[in-house]
């Protein structure tokens, strides 16, 4: 089936850092401008169905690797979404639940032209 | 797994045709909510705190804090839903397919660990009223339980009396957080007596905090990670340890007993490890006429937080093993952070039977109740 693309808004509507939940049809996608890049993830959780991009901000969050013995450190600023029901956590440029490597969201495609918008089924 | 999601009939009943009785929902109590219903001089203190910042069950002089003894970095999961009114719960109820709602406190699930008696009486006094004006409506499905007040197990006792006959009113909830003795000591005989003679069942329910009673000495943790596992699952153990040690199912064989917010994972665990100690130790404790989990078997296990594992049938297996399919109760815990959706226990792979019961009506058997919320025992 050919890509279709759906105006979601203009780019005013989405500024840098922010994100939105919007409707294509019947599907609610989170849309999100970090750094100026666009993302799009389904806004569903496949835990347990929760609203996963209806959470009020993206920020970063913890993780600890052995190159630094292990401690916590504070890394992609601005790159993770945690699901307001339950917290689980997802970065959103790779759609990759952080807790559950297992769990990979779909990514929807979202493009700006013209000061417009765009998601691709 | 499509196989064994058939029943007998062949089809997966959808949730929204199934009967969900929730065995714990939580409604929101401020301390300037109870203050009308709360007798002088508590009714000032009330007032005095009406009105400072509130924290997550977390309120000075009315729900002793806990808040955060880690590092709080920003999340976007803010995990402080709060249900403010009946007409709230019973929108957000029906979106999770619930018909029946059993109401839980907020705050005080904290009440076992004031300090002053009077005041914790007080305080159970008031809640006890509110709940039955402002929240417990059979036409709403909203079911209040009757909060115990350990400190007064007397003066609870004549609460559990003096609501009994109310239709709204379905349950006694005893509070396990911070409680210190555990509930099979004979000092809260006169709860079970109320409970026994009026025919109402006991809710034990429990919540996290650090406190310097068993299993709530959780400051050996340095994560919420930690302390939020135990503190629920250890104190529900520990409590049922002491009633059956303490003979409570003996000495009161039609008391109905129920554990909520602890998923049902350990019940195999406990009944062996206490099998096991009563063969060597059954003179310590002669008031038992059968083996200890003969009545761990008899008692009732609400499902949140409801085990995940990889495989689900892994739950139907779990719930065999304590003979589960007439004992386990479906509970949401809404709307607290780490509450379940019905479709996650609606995905595990029961036969409709045995989903029917758990969803519904186990938790009819367990509150003497109608699929419309009716009490059968008035």
């Amino acid at each position: 089936m050919a890509n279709r693309e759906h105006v979601v808004g203009d780019i005013s509507d989405f500024p840098e850092g922010s994100h939105k939940v919007v409707k294509v049809g019947r599907r609610e996608i989170g849309v999100f401008n970090i750094a100026g890049r666009f993302y799009g993830l389904p806004n569903v959780c496949p835990h347990q169905t929760g609203p996963l991009c209806e959470g009020k901000t993206t920020t970063g969050t913890l993780v600890a690797r052995k190159g630094n013995d292990w401690r916590f450190e504070w890394d992609y600023e601005g790159e993770i979404v945690a699901c307001p029901w339950h917290g689980l956590e997802y970065h959103v440029p790779t759609g990759r639940c952080l807790a559950f490597s297992n769990i990979n969201l779909r990514r929807y495609e979202v493009v700006v032209e013209d000061g417009k918008v765009k998601v691709r089924l | 797994v499509a196989e064994t999601e058939t029943g007998q009939k062949g089809r997966k009943e959808k949730l929204e045709d199934l009967l969900v009785v929730d065995c714990d929902v939580h409604v929101h109590e401020s301390p300037g909510e109870l203050a009308p219903y709360c007798d002088m001089p508590w009714r000032k203190a009330l007032e005095n705190v009406a009105d400072v910042e509130e924290y997550y069950l977390d309120i000075p002089g009315f729900s002793p804090g806990m808040t955060w003894y880690e590092a709080r970095f920003p999340s976007g999961h803010e995990g402080r839903r709060m249900v403010h009114s009946a007409e709230q719960m019973r929108e957000e109820l029906d979106e999770i397919h619930v018909d029946i709602g059993v109401l839980f406190p907020d705050h005080l699930l904290k009440l076992a660990m004031i300090t002053q008696a009077e005041y914790a009486a007080a305080l159970a006094r008031a809640y006890n009223a509110w709940l039955l004006e402002k929240w417990c409506s059979q036409e709403k499905g909203l079911l209040g339980c009757i909060i115990a007040c350990p400190q007064d197990p007397e003066d609870a006792a004549r609460e559990i009396r003096r609501y009994a006959r109310e239709p709204g009113m379905v349950g006694v909830y005893l509070p396990c957080a911070g409680l210190d003795p555990l509930w099979g000591h004979r000092r809260y005989d006169p709860i079970y007596e109320a409970a026994q003679e009026t025919d109402l069942p006991v809710l034990l329910h429990s919540v996290t905090v650090v406190h310097p009673v068993f299993p709530f000495n959780l400051h050996v943790f340095e994560t919420e990670f930690g302390r939020h596992i135990c503190g629920h699952t250890f104190s529900i153990m520990a409590n049922l340890v002491h009633m059956i040690s303490a003979g409570v199912p003996v000495r009161y064989p039609d008391l109905r007993i129920a554990c909520t917010e602890v998923g049902i994972s350990w019940v195999p665990f406990l009944m062996n490890r206490m099998d096991k100690e009563y063969l060597e130790r059954r003179r310590e404790i002669p008031i038992l006429e059968e083996r200890p989990s003969h009545y761990l078997k008899k008692f009732y296990y609400a499902t949140q937080p409801v085990e995940e594992p990889e495989n689900l049938h892994d739950l139907v297996t779990l719930m065999e093993l304590y003979d589960g399919e007439d004992r386990t109760i479906f509970a949401s815990d809404w709307p607290h952070h780490d509450f379940d959706h019905p479709s996650k226990v609606h995905q595990i792979p029961f036969s409709s039977e045995v989903r029917r019961k758990v969803f519904g009506e186990n938790a009819l058997r367990l509150f003497k109740i109608d699929a419309q919320g009716n009490r059968l025992n008035l």
